[in-house]
């Protein structure tokens, strides 16, 4: 019983990680109908930003800072120069954009920083702390508290406030959004921002748990992308629980079943996934079409 | 001065000439009607319009100012609302929300919006007990009065609604056609129909609208004597339309 609780929330704390990342894939899908295959590169590029401000001697919230604002220049840039002179084409040549993207941010950090894979310090001092039969490491208890609150801002941010339902609808029907005089290029401006910066936000948060490499964006994308498709493809929900659920199974694979095919549990669930409910958990719940 | 003038429009798709060269003016105040068969153009005149289509040629004038080649955001920032074929009434947020956010175009602050939007069930009581309600759950019928209620929030000194009978029964496009009576007490009214019927009840003036050219304008009286409107829009005709 102590190890399920202990694995619980590893699991749970890995599956934070592949939930932010699965909540940025699904907020560009939605409001550009297309897959940013560039997603886990915004999360290794942040955690290399992290890397050489520490390294610099900066302090370490001050190096957080400046990572996510350099995410949020980059989701900038991104959104200009790879989604916007294509925005009028079909979603297939945006997404072979964002492949390209994703091999040009891989190669330009592995030109500038090499291949050795770096290590980051934790955020705290103190490792973890001993709550009854349950060590919690404390770097974990951080990826879970982060995440909460990312959840709860997420869903204040697109339920209760205009600029949300802005987004909502322009992800819904851009032609109708930009006869209301819903600013569309604006949008989905913001949202390049806001998931260059949750991308951003997890490869910092899981840098120190993993090494600091320049596959840990691809690693962490493809499990996302599985999560999403688990959760529902499209559905916010959808991406933080598919997410959490990837983080147990895989967690609770490796102790129980084999180490080296820890990997391999995600995408086990994948298939049955695909095979038996394509949909996902949440399925569709809003029809295609009123 | 008309309010909104178009001359000699032409718009294009790809290769085919959709308008062939309308000329239309609405005048401050009234309700016109644009009437055709489907295909005729009226859509995509309202479409150049609101500019959701680029014209080719021509030019459209809105209160002495050329509004042809500007963008949507930008049109009904000038005060021209489209309420599009089809509703187009955003299926994932509710009916008060798609309302609220008809008022994208003005700078006011969401409370205020809010406010504007429950005055609005005022117009339309019939949605008044489906405001939580999301899109997705309406009925045709209440879909357009949440359309036509998102339109109207925009304050539009012009309101362009395309065939807001489409697909209704009697009774709803009844319902409907007494708001746009009620509307044209502030807001000018360009309104697409092929109901000719209850299109041409609520007008001014008319224009027939056929294969992307003006082929008859008038008044409405005028329009019910001409015979060809009456054999291709009364019956008897495999154009005609209940």
């Amino acid at each position: 019983m102590d190890l399920v609780l202990q694995l619980l929330f590893t699991g749970i704390g890995i599956g934070a990680v592949y939930a932010l990342v699965a909540l940025g894939f699904v907020l560009i899908f939605r409001a550009t109908n297309v897959v940013n295959f560039a997603q886990g590169e915004f999360s290794m590029v942040a955690a290399y930003l992290m890397v050489v401000c520490v390294e610099l001697g900066l302090p370490y919230w001050l190096s957080f800072v400046i990572a996510l604002a350099g995410m949020a220049l980059l989701g900038v840039i991104f959104n200009l120069g790879v989604y916007y002179p294509l925005r009028h084409r079909t979603y297939l040549p945006v997404i072979i954009a964002t492949i390209g993207a994703s091999i040009l941010l891989s190669n330009s950090v592995l030109a500038i920083y090499g291949p050795q894979p770096q290590v980051l310090q934790g955020w705290f001092e103190t490792p973890g702390i001993q709550l009854g039969p349950v060590y919690l490491d404390s770097q974990y208890l951080l990826i879970i508290g982060v995440t909460i609150l990312l959840v709860l801002f997420n869903f204040w941010f697109f339920e209760k406030t205009l600029l949300g339902k802005k987004l909502q609808a322009t992800s819904q029907d851009k032609e109708m959004a930009s006869l209301l005089g819903i600013s569309v290029s604006t949008m989905i401006m913001i949202t390049f921002i806001y998931s260059a910066v949750l991308g951003g936000l997890a490869g910092i948060l899981v840098a120190p748990v993993l090494f600091v490499s320049i596959q840990m964006g691809s690693t962490i994308a493809l499990k996302a992308f599985a999560a999403t498709i688990i959760g529902g493809f499209g559905d916010v929900a959808g991406a933080i629980v598919g997410g959490l659920a990837l983080g147990v199974i895989e967690t609770f694979g490796a102790a129980y079943i084999s180490v080296p095919y820890k990997d391999g549990f995600a995408f086990l669930v994948l298939i049955a996934f695909l095979v038996f409910r394509p949909q996902g958990i949440f399925g569709e719940r809003v029809a295609e079409k009123a | 001065m008309p309010l909104l003038e178009i001359r000699n429009l032409v718009v294009r798709y790809g290769e085919i000439e959709a308008l062939r060269g309308v000329t239309i003016a609405v005048e401050q105040g009234q309700v016109v009607t644009l009437l055709g068969a489907n295909g005729a153009g009226k859509s995509t005149t309202l479409r150049a319009i609101s500019g959701l289509a680029k014209p080719a040629s021509g030019d459209i004038m809105f209160d002495g100012q050329s509004i042809a080649g500007l963008g949507p955001e930008a049109i009904v920032r000038l005060g021209i609302s489209h309420v599009p074929e089809g509703r187009r009434v955003f299926p994932g947020l509710t009916v008060k929300e798609n309302i609220m956010l008809g008022a994208s175009n003005r700078k006011v602050g969401a409370s205020q919006i809010s406010r504007e939007a429950d005055a609005m069930f005022d117009l339309f009581p019939d949605i008044r007990a489906f405001s939580n309600a999301l899109g997705w759950t309406l009925s045709g019928g209440q879909l357009q009065m949440v359309a036509v209620a998102r339109g109207l929030m925009a304050k539009p000194r012009l309101l362009l609604l395309d065939e807001p009978s489409l697909g209704l029964a009697p009774v709803i496009v009844q319902a409907v056609f007494r708001i746009i009576s009620q509307i044209r007490k502030d807001t000018t009214v360009l309104l697409v129909e092929q109901n000719a019927r209850m299109g041409l009840s609520v007008a001014d003036h008319g224009f027939v609208l056929e294969t992307g050219r003006i082929v008859l304008g008038g008044k409405p009286d005028e329009l019910w004597g001409n015979e060809a409107i009456a054999a291709a829009y009364l019956g008897g005709h495999a154009k005609s339309h209940a």
